[in-house]
Protein backbone atom coordinates (compact mmCIF):
# COMPACT_ATOMS: atom_id res chain seq x y z
CA UNK A 1 0.00 0.00 0.00
CA UNK A 2 0.98 3.45 -1.04
CA UNK A 3 -1.04 5.31 0.29
CA UNK A 4 -3.29 4.59 3.28
CA UNK A 5 -5.58 7.50 4.54
CA UNK A 6 -8.09 7.41 7.07
CA UNK A 7 -10.88 9.75 8.08
CA UNK A 8 -9.34 12.93 6.20
CA UNK A 9 -11.36 16.34 6.99
CA UNK A 10 -10.64 19.63 6.29
CA UNK A 11 -13.01 22.80 6.66
CA UNK A 12 -12.35 26.11 4.90
CA UNK A 13 -13.28 29.50 6.37
CA UNK A 14 -13.61 32.53 4.33
CA UNK A 15 -14.05 35.85 5.26
CA UNK A 16 -15.56 38.63 3.40
CA UNK A 17 -17.82 41.81 4.41
CA UNK A 18 -20.63 39.00 5.39
CA UNK A 19 -18.77 37.38 7.71
CA UNK A 20 -17.15 34.38 7.91
CA UNK A 21 -18.27 31.00 6.23
CA UNK A 22 -17.14 27.55 6.35
CA UNK A 23 -16.45 25.09 4.11
CA UNK A 24 -16.39 21.67 4.88
CA UNK A 25 -14.38 21.09 1.95
CA UNK A 26 -13.36 17.26 2.51
CA UNK A 27 -15.72 15.25 5.24
CA UNK A 28 -13.67 12.15 5.96
CA UNK A 29 -11.90 10.52 2.98
CA UNK A 30 -10.61 6.84 3.38
CA UNK A 31 -8.32 6.27 0.37
CA UNK A 32 -6.23 2.66 0.12
CA UNK A 33 -3.64 2.87 -3.25
CA UNK A 34 -1.70 -0.10 -4.23
CA UNK A 35 1.72 0.14 -5.21
CA UNK A 36 1.87 0.52 -8.92
CA UNK A 37 -1.30 0.90 -9.67
CA UNK A 38 -3.33 4.27 -11.43
CA UNK A 39 -5.73 5.05 -8.54
CA UNK A 40 -8.24 7.73 -9.66
CA UNK A 41 -10.52 10.70 -7.90
CA UNK A 42 -13.73 11.23 -9.95
CA UNK A 43 -15.86 14.14 -9.50
CA UNK A 44 -17.57 17.36 -10.47
CA UNK A 45 -16.01 20.75 -9.73
CA UNK A 46 -15.97 21.62 -5.70
CA UNK A 47 -16.16 17.75 -4.93
CA UNK A 48 -13.02 18.29 -2.36
CA UNK A 49 -10.55 16.38 -4.97
CA UNK A 50 -7.89 18.63 -5.01
CA UNK A 51 -7.78 19.67 -1.15
CA UNK A 52 -7.56 15.83 -1.23
CA UNK A 53 -4.22 15.79 -2.98
CA UNK A 54 -3.23 18.93 -1.19
CA UNK A 55 -3.84 17.26 2.06
CA UNK A 56 -2.21 14.17 1.11
CA UNK A 57 1.06 16.12 -0.67
CA UNK A 58 1.91 17.86 2.59
CA UNK A 59 0.64 21.47 1.56
CA UNK A 60 -2.13 21.91 3.82
CA UNK A 61 -2.27 20.01 6.87
CA UNK A 62 -6.19 18.11 7.99
CA UNK A 63 -8.08 19.35 10.64
CA UNK A 64 -8.23 15.45 11.28
CA UNK A 65 -7.69 12.02 9.70
CA UNK A 66 -4.47 9.87 9.03
CA UNK A 67 -2.30 9.22 6.10
CA UNK A 68 0.59 6.91 5.24
CA UNK A 69 2.37 7.86 2.27
CA UNK A 70 5.12 5.72 1.11
CA UNK A 71 5.97 4.18 4.32
CA UNK A 72 5.91 8.05 6.31
CA UNK A 73 3.39 9.40 8.15
CA UNK A 74 1.59 12.09 6.81
CA UNK A 75 1.52 14.28 10.49
CA UNK A 76 4.87 13.25 12.15
CA UNK A 77 7.19 13.18 8.74
CA UNK A 78 6.07 15.57 5.75
CA UNK A 79 9.32 16.26 5.08
CA UNK A 80 9.76 11.92 4.39
CA UNK A 81 6.87 12.04 2.57
CA UNK A 82 8.03 15.20 0.77
CA UNK A 83 10.95 12.67 -0.78
CA UNK A 84 9.00 10.31 -2.43
CA UNK A 85 6.60 12.30 -3.80
CA UNK A 86 5.99 14.04 -7.16
CA UNK A 87 3.57 16.07 -7.64
CA UNK A 88 2.31 18.30 -10.71
CA UNK A 89 -0.83 20.92 -9.81
CA UNK A 90 -3.73 21.84 -11.79
CA UNK A 91 -1.42 24.91 -12.55
CA UNK A 92 1.30 22.53 -13.64
CA UNK A 93 4.29 24.98 -12.23
CA UNK A 94 6.63 25.60 -15.04
CA UNK A 95 7.56 28.73 -15.02
CA UNK A 96 7.47 31.61 -17.48
CA UNK A 97 11.25 33.05 -18.30
CA UNK A 98 13.24 30.21 -17.36
CA UNK A 99 13.96 27.28 -19.76
CA UNK A 100 12.41 23.68 -19.70
CA UNK A 101 15.85 22.47 -18.78
CA UNK A 102 16.95 24.77 -16.79
CA UNK A 103 13.93 24.22 -14.30
CA UNK A 104 14.26 20.34 -14.36
CA UNK A 105 17.52 20.84 -13.72
CA UNK A 106 16.64 22.60 -10.57
CA UNK A 107 14.23 20.34 -9.39
CA UNK A 108 16.36 17.47 -9.68
CA UNK A 109 19.35 19.04 -7.51
CA UNK A 110 16.90 20.00 -4.74
CA UNK A 111 15.80 16.03 -4.97
CA UNK A 112 19.67 15.84 -4.15
CA UNK A 113 19.54 13.41 -8.06
CA UNK A 114 23.17 11.85 -8.49
CA UNK A 115 23.51 13.09 -11.89
CA UNK A 116 20.94 15.88 -12.44
CA UNK A 117 22.08 16.76 -15.82
CA UNK A 118 21.81 13.21 -17.21
CA UNK A 119 18.29 12.85 -15.57
CA UNK A 120 16.97 16.06 -16.87
CA UNK A 121 18.29 14.93 -20.04
CA UNK A 122 16.58 11.30 -19.60
CA UNK A 123 13.58 12.72 -18.76
CA UNK A 124 13.22 15.32 -21.72
CA UNK A 125 13.70 12.59 -23.98
CA UNK A 126 11.04 10.68 -22.90
CA UNK A 127 8.07 13.36 -23.00
CA UNK A 128 9.67 14.36 -26.52
CA UNK A 129 11.28 17.55 -25.50
CA UNK A 130 14.48 17.81 -26.12
CA UNK A 131 13.72 20.40 -29.13
CA UNK A 132 12.08 22.91 -27.31
CA UNK A 133 14.38 22.22 -23.93
CA UNK A 134 15.78 25.73 -24.22
CA UNK A 135 12.84 27.95 -24.75
CA UNK A 136 11.42 29.97 -21.98
CA UNK A 137 8.55 28.20 -20.39
CA UNK A 138 5.72 30.69 -21.67
CA UNK A 139 6.72 30.21 -25.44
CA UNK A 140 5.49 26.28 -24.51
CA UNK A 141 2.12 25.32 -26.29
CA UNK A 142 -0.30 23.92 -23.79
CA UNK A 143 0.22 20.27 -23.97
CA UNK A 144 3.99 20.80 -23.98
CA UNK A 145 3.61 22.60 -21.16
CA UNK A 146 1.74 20.03 -19.62
CA UNK A 147 4.67 17.18 -20.58
CA UNK A 148 7.41 19.90 -18.62
CA UNK A 149 5.03 19.52 -15.96
CA UNK A 150 4.76 16.25 -15.88
CA UNK A 151 8.78 15.85 -16.27
CA UNK A 152 9.41 18.30 -13.45
CA UNK A 153 7.46 15.60 -11.34
CA UNK A 154 9.20 12.71 -12.26
CA UNK A 155 12.98 13.89 -12.83
CA UNK A 156 13.55 12.49 -9.07
CA UNK A 157 12.11 8.90 -10.17
CA UNK A 158 9.53 8.97 -7.31
CA UNK A 159 7.44 6.09 -6.57
CA UNK A 160 4.43 7.95 -6.45
CA UNK A 161 2.77 11.05 -8.91
CA UNK A 162 0.36 13.18 -7.85
CA UNK A 163 -1.67 14.33 -10.66
CA UNK A 164 -3.95 17.44 -10.20
CA UNK A 165 -6.58 17.03 -13.23
CA UNK A 166 -3.60 16.23 -15.67
CA UNK A 167 -5.91 16.85 -19.04
CA UNK A 168 -7.87 19.76 -17.94
CA UNK A 169 -7.54 22.79 -21.06
CA UNK A 170 -5.99 20.75 -23.32
CA UNK A 171 -7.29 19.79 -26.66
CA UNK A 172 -8.56 15.45 -27.25
CA UNK A 173 -5.33 14.65 -29.26
CA UNK A 174 -3.29 16.07 -26.50
CA UNK A 175 -5.86 13.88 -23.91
CA UNK A 176 -4.87 10.26 -25.77
CA UNK A 177 -1.12 11.97 -26.12
CA UNK A 178 -1.22 12.30 -22.45
CA UNK A 179 -3.07 9.04 -21.17
CA UNK A 180 -0.77 7.05 -22.94
CA UNK A 181 2.25 8.52 -20.99
CA UNK A 182 0.43 8.29 -17.68
CA UNK A 183 -0.13 4.13 -18.37
CA UNK A 184 3.64 3.91 -19.71
CA UNK A 185 4.59 5.33 -15.50
CA UNK A 186 2.45 2.60 -14.44
CA UNK A 187 4.80 -0.07 -16.71
CA UNK A 188 7.73 1.76 -14.90
CA UNK A 189 6.07 0.74 -11.44
CA UNK A 190 5.67 4.47 -10.96
CA UNK A 191 2.03 4.82 -8.45
CA UNK A 192 0.21 7.11 -9.71
CA UNK A 193 -3.02 9.21 -7.75
CA UNK A 194 -4.92 11.09 -10.48
CA UNK A 195 -8.03 13.67 -10.11
CA UNK A 196 -10.25 14.10 -13.04
CA UNK A 197 -13.69 15.58 -13.52
CA UNK A 198 -13.69 13.85 -16.77
CA UNK A 199 -15.79 10.68 -16.96
CA UNK A 200 -13.53 8.59 -19.96
CA UNK A 201 -10.26 9.79 -18.59
CA UNK A 202 -11.69 7.95 -15.10
CA UNK A 203 -12.69 4.94 -17.43
CA UNK A 204 -9.50 4.81 -19.76
CA UNK A 205 -6.67 5.17 -17.46
CA UNK A 206 -7.63 3.92 -13.50
CA UNK A 207 -6.95 0.31 -12.51
CA UNK A 208 -9.51 1.75 -9.57
CA UNK A 209 -10.97 4.80 -8.88
CA UNK A 210 -13.21 6.42 -5.75
CA UNK A 211 -15.98 8.89 -6.68
CA UNK A 212 -16.18 11.94 -4.48
CA UNK A 213 -18.93 14.30 -4.40
CA UNK A 214 -19.40 16.97 -1.50
CA UNK A 215 -16.44 15.92 -0.07
CA UNK A 216 -17.25 12.15 0.13
CA UNK A 217 -16.63 9.36 -1.29
CA UNK A 218 -20.05 7.93 -2.56
CA UNK A 219 -18.60 4.99 -4.47
CA UNK A 220 -15.07 2.84 -4.84
CA UNK A 221 -13.89 -0.05 -7.45
CA UNK A 222 -12.34 -0.75 -10.72
CA UNK A 223 -14.25 1.04 -13.31
CA UNK A 224 -15.83 -2.17 -14.83
CA UNK A 225 -17.25 -3.13 -11.21
CA UNK A 226 -18.43 0.18 -10.30
CA UNK A 227 -20.72 0.11 -13.49
CA UNK A 228 -21.11 -3.50 -13.29
CA UNK A 229 -22.75 -2.62 -9.40
CA UNK A 230 -24.70 0.06 -10.62
CA UNK A 231 -26.57 -0.70 -13.81
CA UNK A 232 -24.26 -3.79 -15.74
CA UNK A 233 -24.33 -3.76 -19.52
CA UNK A 234 -27.46 -3.65 -21.30
CA UNK A 235 -28.22 -6.03 -24.48
CA UNK A 236 -30.90 -5.08 -26.88
CA UNK A 237 -32.31 -7.52 -28.84
CA UNK A 238 -34.92 -7.58 -31.31
CA UNK A 239 -36.79 -10.72 -31.51
CA UNK A 240 -40.41 -12.27 -33.08
CA UNK A 241 -41.45 -13.38 -29.77
CA UNK A 242 -40.27 -11.23 -26.65
CA UNK A 243 -41.90 -12.58 -24.23
CA UNK A 244 -41.19 -16.21 -24.71
CA UNK A 245 -37.83 -14.93 -25.06
CA UNK A 246 -37.62 -12.77 -21.74
CA UNK A 247 -38.57 -16.47 -20.16
CA UNK A 248 -35.72 -18.00 -21.84
CA UNK A 249 -33.20 -15.48 -20.54
CA UNK A 250 -34.39 -14.54 -17.31
CA UNK A 251 -31.84 -17.12 -15.36
CA UNK A 252 -28.88 -14.78 -16.95
CA UNK A 253 -30.42 -11.94 -16.44
CA UNK A 254 -30.03 -9.42 -13.36
CA UNK A 255 -33.11 -8.13 -14.99
CA UNK A 256 -35.56 -8.47 -18.39
CA UNK A 257 -37.53 -5.79 -19.69
CA UNK A 258 -39.77 -5.42 -22.74
CA UNK A 259 -39.70 -2.49 -24.60
CA UNK A 260 -42.47 -2.96 -27.15
CA UNK A 261 -40.71 -4.74 -29.72
CA UNK A 262 -37.33 -4.66 -27.84
CA UNK A 263 -36.28 -6.75 -25.20
CA UNK A 264 -33.67 -5.20 -22.89
CA UNK A 265 -31.55 -7.64 -20.68
CA UNK A 266 -29.55 -6.22 -17.66
CA UNK A 267 -26.81 -8.20 -17.34
CA UNK A 268 -23.65 -8.17 -15.13
CA UNK A 269 -20.93 -8.23 -17.65
CA UNK A 270 -22.18 -7.81 -21.05
CA UNK A 271 -19.14 -9.21 -23.15
CA UNK A 272 -19.18 -12.50 -21.02
CA UNK A 273 -23.41 -13.03 -20.94
CA UNK A 274 -23.62 -13.31 -24.73
CA UNK A 275 -22.46 -16.09 -25.80
CA UNK A 276 -24.42 -18.07 -23.73
CA UNK A 277 -27.07 -15.74 -24.24
CA UNK A 278 -26.73 -16.81 -27.82
CA UNK A 279 -26.36 -19.98 -26.88
CA UNK A 280 -30.09 -20.17 -24.83
CA UNK A 281 -32.00 -17.85 -27.94
CA UNK A 282 -30.68 -20.64 -30.22
CA UNK A 283 -31.43 -23.88 -28.10
CA UNK A 284 -35.45 -22.40 -27.81
CA UNK A 285 -35.25 -21.54 -31.42
CA UNK A 286 -36.18 -17.86 -31.22
CA UNK A 287 -34.90 -16.23 -34.05
CA UNK A 288 -33.25 -12.92 -33.55
CA UNK A 289 -33.03 -10.02 -35.94
CA UNK A 290 -30.88 -7.91 -33.83
CA UNK A 291 -28.30 -7.51 -31.03
CA UNK A 292 -26.70 -3.95 -29.55
CA UNK A 293 -24.79 -4.42 -26.18
CA UNK A 294 -24.59 -0.79 -24.60
CA UNK A 295 -21.78 -0.12 -21.36
CA UNK A 296 -23.17 1.77 -18.50
CA UNK A 297 -20.87 4.43 -17.93
CA UNK A 298 -19.31 5.91 -14.97
CA UNK A 299 -21.75 8.70 -15.23
CA UNK A 300 -24.54 6.21 -14.58
CA UNK A 301 -22.87 5.60 -11.67
CA UNK A 302 -22.61 9.00 -10.46
CA UNK A 303 -26.26 9.26 -11.38
CA UNK A 304 -27.17 6.25 -9.25
CA UNK A 305 -25.44 7.41 -5.67
CA UNK A 306 -25.58 11.49 -5.95
CA UNK A 307 -29.26 11.55 -8.41
CA UNK A 308 -27.16 14.09 -10.24
CA UNK A 309 -25.54 13.50 -13.64
CA UNK A 310 -22.20 14.35 -13.82
CA UNK A 311 -22.44 15.63 -17.02
CA UNK A 312 -25.26 18.69 -15.27
CA UNK A 313 -22.39 19.59 -12.74
CA UNK A 314 -20.73 21.66 -15.00
CA UNK A 315 -17.79 19.23 -15.62
CA UNK A 316 -18.39 18.16 -19.23
CA UNK A 317 -16.88 14.62 -20.07
CA UNK B 1 19.88 24.21 4.65
CA UNK B 2 22.63 26.21 3.14
CA UNK B 3 22.65 24.05 -0.03
CA UNK B 4 19.07 24.21 -0.37
CA UNK B 5 20.18 28.11 -0.06
CA UNK B 6 23.35 28.40 -2.56
CA UNK B 7 20.89 26.83 -4.90
CA UNK B 8 18.19 29.15 -4.57
CA UNK B 9 20.49 32.44 -4.81
CA UNK B 10 22.03 30.83 -8.07
CA UNK B 11 18.92 29.58 -9.78
CA UNK B 12 17.32 33.54 -9.18
CA UNK B 13 20.18 34.76 -10.41
CA UNK B 14 19.82 33.10 -13.51
CA UNK B 15 16.99 34.00 -14.37
CA UNK B 16 17.81 37.80 -13.42
CA UNK B 17 20.75 37.45 -15.73
CA UNK B 18 19.20 35.22 -18.51
CA UNK B 19 17.81 38.18 -20.15
CA UNK B 20 20.40 40.94 -19.64
CA UNK B 21 18.87 43.70 -20.96
CA UNK B 22 16.60 44.11 -17.55
CA UNK B 23 19.11 43.76 -14.88
CA UNK B 24 21.15 46.69 -16.92
CA UNK B 25 18.12 49.03 -16.76
CA UNK B 26 17.93 48.47 -13.17
CA UNK B 27 21.67 48.90 -12.50
CA UNK B 28 21.55 52.29 -14.97
CA UNK B 29 18.54 54.01 -13.17
CA UNK B 30 20.36 54.93 -10.07
CA UNK B 31 23.22 56.04 -12.37
CA UNK B 32 20.74 58.11 -14.19
CA UNK B 33 19.55 60.00 -11.22
CA UNK B 34 23.24 61.01 -9.92
CA UNK B 35 23.63 62.10 -13.30
CA UNK B 36 21.06 64.44 -14.14
CA UNK B 37 19.74 64.44 -10.67
CA UNK B 38 22.63 66.07 -8.78
CA UNK B 39 23.07 68.88 -11.28
CA UNK B 40 19.57 70.08 -10.41
CA UNK B 41 20.06 70.06 -6.46
CA UNK B 42 23.64 72.47 -6.75
CA UNK B 43 21.89 75.49 -5.84
CA UNK B 44 20.05 73.85 -3.18
CA UNK B 45 23.35 72.30 -1.19
CA UNK B 46 25.55 74.65 1.18
CA UNK B 47 28.70 75.09 -0.82
CA UNK B 48 26.87 75.15 -4.01
CA UNK B 49 29.32 73.08 -6.25
CA UNK B 50 28.39 69.63 -7.87
CA UNK B 51 30.70 67.62 -5.24
CA UNK B 52 28.76 68.97 -2.57
CA UNK B 53 25.62 68.67 -4.34
CA UNK B 54 26.97 64.83 -4.98
CA UNK B 55 27.78 64.00 -1.28
CA UNK B 56 24.05 64.49 -0.30
CA UNK B 57 22.65 63.14 -3.12
CA UNK B 58 25.17 59.75 -3.74
CA UNK B 59 24.11 58.09 0.01
CA UNK B 60 20.34 59.20 -0.53
CA UNK B 61 20.26 57.27 -4.30
CA UNK B 62 21.63 54.27 -2.88
CA UNK B 63 19.39 54.09 0.01
CA UNK B 64 16.68 55.18 -2.54
CA UNK B 65 18.07 51.97 -4.96
CA UNK B 66 18.17 49.70 -1.83
CA UNK B 67 14.65 50.71 -0.83
CA UNK B 68 12.83 50.60 -4.20
CA UNK B 69 14.98 48.42 -5.80
CA UNK B 70 13.78 45.25 -3.42
CA UNK B 71 10.43 46.98 -2.60
CA UNK B 72 9.52 45.59 -6.84
CA UNK B 73 10.83 42.07 -6.29
CA UNK B 74 8.21 40.77 -4.56
CA UNK B 75 5.94 40.63 -8.27
CA UNK B 76 8.07 37.78 -9.34
CA UNK B 77 6.56 35.52 -6.30
CA UNK B 78 3.32 36.58 -7.18
CA UNK B 79 3.98 34.93 -10.84
CA UNK B 80 5.33 31.71 -8.97
CA UNK B 81 2.26 32.05 -7.07
CA UNK B 82 0.13 31.79 -10.19
CA UNK B 83 2.04 29.28 -12.20
CA UNK B 84 1.65 27.17 -9.55
CA UNK B 85 5.78 26.80 -9.74
CA UNK B 86 5.98 28.01 -5.52
CA UNK B 87 3.57 25.11 -4.59
CA UNK B 88 5.81 23.03 -7.06
CA UNK B 89 8.71 23.69 -4.61
CA UNK B 90 7.07 24.12 -1.21
CA UNK B 91 6.22 20.28 -1.60
CA UNK B 92 9.75 19.40 -2.79
CA UNK B 93 12.36 18.71 0.10
CA UNK B 94 13.61 21.75 -0.78
CA UNK B 95 14.84 23.83 3.04
CA UNK B 96 11.76 26.10 2.90
CA UNK B 97 13.11 29.56 4.07
CA UNK B 98 15.65 29.01 0.73
CA UNK B 99 12.42 29.48 -1.53
CA UNK B 100 12.20 32.89 -0.33
CA UNK B 101 15.71 33.55 1.19
CA UNK B 102 17.43 32.75 -2.19
CA UNK B 103 15.29 35.70 -3.76
CA UNK B 104 16.56 38.45 -0.67
CA UNK B 105 19.79 36.72 -1.25
CA UNK B 106 19.59 37.50 -5.24
CA UNK B 107 18.23 41.16 -4.43
CA UNK B 108 21.28 42.01 -2.20
CA UNK B 109 23.50 40.40 -5.02
CA UNK B 110 21.74 43.25 -7.49
CA UNK B 111 22.22 45.72 -5.22
CA UNK B 112 25.67 45.19 -4.69
CA UNK B 113 26.12 45.64 -7.87
CA UNK B 114 24.66 48.94 -8.77
CA UNK B 115 26.12 49.89 -5.36
CA UNK B 116 29.59 49.82 -6.83
CA UNK B 117 28.10 51.47 -9.94
CA UNK B 118 26.77 54.38 -8.34
CA UNK B 119 30.18 54.90 -6.52
CA UNK B 120 32.46 54.40 -9.23
CA UNK B 121 30.52 57.44 -11.24
CA UNK B 122 29.99 59.55 -7.91
CA UNK B 123 34.00 59.08 -7.64
CA UNK B 124 34.68 60.09 -11.49
CA UNK B 125 32.24 63.11 -10.62
CA UNK B 126 34.68 63.81 -7.94
CA UNK B 127 33.67 62.67 -5.02
CA UNK B 128 35.50 61.31 -2.58
CA UNK B 129 35.05 58.39 0.54
CA UNK B 130 37.22 56.62 3.30
CA UNK B 131 37.59 53.26 3.13
CA UNK B 132 35.76 52.54 6.61
CA UNK B 133 32.92 54.70 5.44
CA UNK B 134 32.85 53.05 2.69
CA UNK B 135 32.08 49.55 4.08
CA UNK B 136 29.90 51.02 6.71
CA UNK B 137 27.55 52.85 3.77
CA UNK B 138 27.37 49.08 1.83
CA UNK B 139 26.80 47.81 4.78
CA UNK B 140 23.94 50.00 5.61
CA UNK B 141 22.77 49.72 2.12
CA UNK B 142 22.73 46.01 2.58
CA UNK B 143 20.51 45.75 5.22
CA UNK B 144 18.33 48.39 3.97
CA UNK B 145 17.98 46.28 1.11
CA UNK B 146 17.69 43.56 2.80
CA UNK B 147 14.34 45.13 4.85
CA UNK B 148 12.83 46.43 1.80
CA UNK B 149 13.12 42.88 0.23
CA UNK B 150 11.74 40.72 3.28
CA UNK B 151 8.69 43.40 3.21
CA UNK B 152 8.18 42.92 -0.38
CA UNK B 153 7.94 38.80 -0.68
CA UNK B 154 5.84 38.72 2.58
CA UNK B 155 3.41 41.25 1.09
CA UNK B 156 3.38 39.46 -1.96
CA UNK B 157 3.07 36.28 -0.52
CA UNK B 158 -0.23 38.10 1.46
CA UNK B 159 -1.87 40.44 -1.17
CA UNK B 160 -1.11 37.68 -3.75
CA UNK B 161 -2.35 40.29 -6.66
CA UNK B 162 -0.50 42.28 -8.86
CA UNK B 163 -2.86 45.11 -9.04
CA UNK B 164 -2.92 45.24 -5.07
CA UNK B 165 0.46 44.90 -4.33
CA UNK B 166 1.34 48.27 -6.59
CA UNK B 167 -1.32 50.39 -5.15
CA UNK B 168 -0.29 49.28 -1.54
CA UNK B 169 3.84 50.03 -2.76
CA UNK B 170 2.65 53.56 -4.29
CA UNK B 171 0.25 54.87 -1.41
CA UNK B 172 3.76 54.08 1.04
CA UNK B 173 6.89 55.38 -1.36
CA UNK B 174 5.79 58.83 -1.93
CA UNK B 175 5.42 59.89 2.21
CA UNK B 176 8.79 57.41 2.79
CA UNK B 177 10.24 59.28 0.40
CA UNK B 178 10.00 62.65 0.60
CA UNK B 179 10.01 62.46 4.54
CA UNK B 180 13.59 60.52 4.10
CA UNK B 181 14.83 64.03 2.48
CA UNK B 182 16.07 61.52 -0.15
CA UNK B 183 15.89 64.18 -2.98
CA UNK B 184 15.69 67.76 -0.68
CA UNK B 185 17.18 67.32 2.02
CA UNK B 186 14.74 67.35 5.05
CA UNK B 187 15.94 70.69 6.33
CA UNK B 188 13.95 72.55 3.59
CA UNK B 189 10.35 71.06 5.04
CA UNK B 190 8.41 72.86 6.83
CA UNK B 191 8.35 72.45 10.99
CA UNK B 192 5.61 69.17 10.64
CA UNK B 193 7.31 67.62 8.73
CA UNK B 194 10.48 67.87 9.97
CA UNK B 195 8.95 66.98 12.93
CA UNK B 196 7.40 63.61 11.77
CA UNK B 197 10.53 62.25 9.56
CA UNK B 198 12.08 61.28 12.38
CA UNK B 199 9.17 58.21 12.28
CA UNK B 200 10.56 56.96 8.65
CA UNK B 201 13.08 54.38 9.50
CA UNK B 202 14.56 55.63 6.02
CA UNK B 203 15.39 58.73 7.13
CA UNK B 204 17.72 57.39 9.68
CA UNK B 205 19.13 55.45 6.89
CA UNK B 206 20.07 58.70 4.96
CA UNK B 207 21.14 60.64 7.44
CA UNK B 208 23.94 58.33 8.20
CA UNK B 209 24.58 57.53 4.61
CA UNK B 210 25.17 61.68 4.45
CA UNK B 211 27.47 61.45 7.59
CA UNK B 212 29.80 59.08 6.04
CA UNK B 213 29.85 60.37 3.12
CA UNK B 214 30.92 63.77 4.95
CA UNK B 215 33.44 61.38 6.81
CA UNK B 216 31.36 62.13 10.23
CA UNK B 217 32.05 58.34 11.67
CA UNK B 218 30.72 59.59 15.50
CA UNK B 219 27.49 60.92 13.82
CA UNK B 220 24.61 59.89 16.43
CA UNK B 221 22.58 58.98 13.12
CA UNK B 222 25.29 55.89 12.46
CA UNK B 223 24.18 53.24 14.95
CA UNK B 224 20.64 54.51 15.02
CA UNK B 225 20.30 53.52 11.35
CA UNK B 226 22.17 50.49 12.13
CA UNK B 227 20.21 49.89 14.80
CA UNK B 228 16.85 50.27 13.72
CA UNK B 229 17.60 48.64 10.16
CA UNK B 230 19.22 45.29 11.68
CA UNK B 231 15.96 44.68 13.62
CA UNK B 232 13.74 45.62 10.86
CA UNK B 233 15.63 43.40 8.22
CA UNK B 234 15.47 40.83 10.53
CA UNK B 235 11.83 41.59 11.53
CA UNK B 236 10.47 41.28 7.38
CA UNK B 237 12.64 38.68 6.77
CA UNK B 238 11.09 36.02 9.37
CA UNK B 239 8.02 37.72 7.97
CA UNK B 240 8.32 36.75 4.75
CA UNK B 241 9.66 33.10 5.38
CA UNK B 242 6.80 32.90 7.79
CA UNK B 243 4.22 33.81 5.05
CA UNK B 244 5.21 30.81 2.66
CA UNK B 245 3.08 29.44 4.95
CA UNK B 246 0.24 30.66 3.67
CA UNK B 247 0.79 28.62 0.46
CA UNK B 248 1.92 25.96 2.19
CA UNK B 249 1.08 24.41 6.09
Amino acid sequence: MIIEARELRKTFTTRSRKGSQTVEAVRGIDLDVEKGEIFGVLGPNGAGKTTTIRMLATLITPDSGTAVIAGHDLRAEPGAVRRKLGYVSQAGGVEDTTSARAQIMMAARIHDVADPRQATADVLERFDLTEMADRPGRTLSGGQKRRVAIALGLVHAPPLLFLDEPTTGLDPQNHANLWDRIRQLREAGTSVLLSTHYLDEADVLCDRLVIVDHGRIVAEGTPGELKREVSGDVVTLRLDEPERAAEALRPLAREVRVDEDALRVYVDDGEHTLPALLRLLEEHGIALRSIALDRSTLDDVFLAKTGRSLRDTGAAA
Amino acid sequence: MIRHLVLFTGYELKKSFSNPVWPLFGILQPVLYLLMFAPLLKDLTPGGSTVDALRMFTPASMMMIAVFGSLFSGFGLIAELRNGSLERYAVSPAWRPAIVLGRVAKDMVVLVCQAILVLVVAVAMGVRIGGVELVLVLALMAATGLFASGLSQGLALTVRDENGMSQTLNLFMLPIMLLAGLFIPISFAPGWMRAIAPVNPLYHAVEAGRALFAGRLGDPSIPIAFALFIVLAVLTTIWSMRSLRRIAG
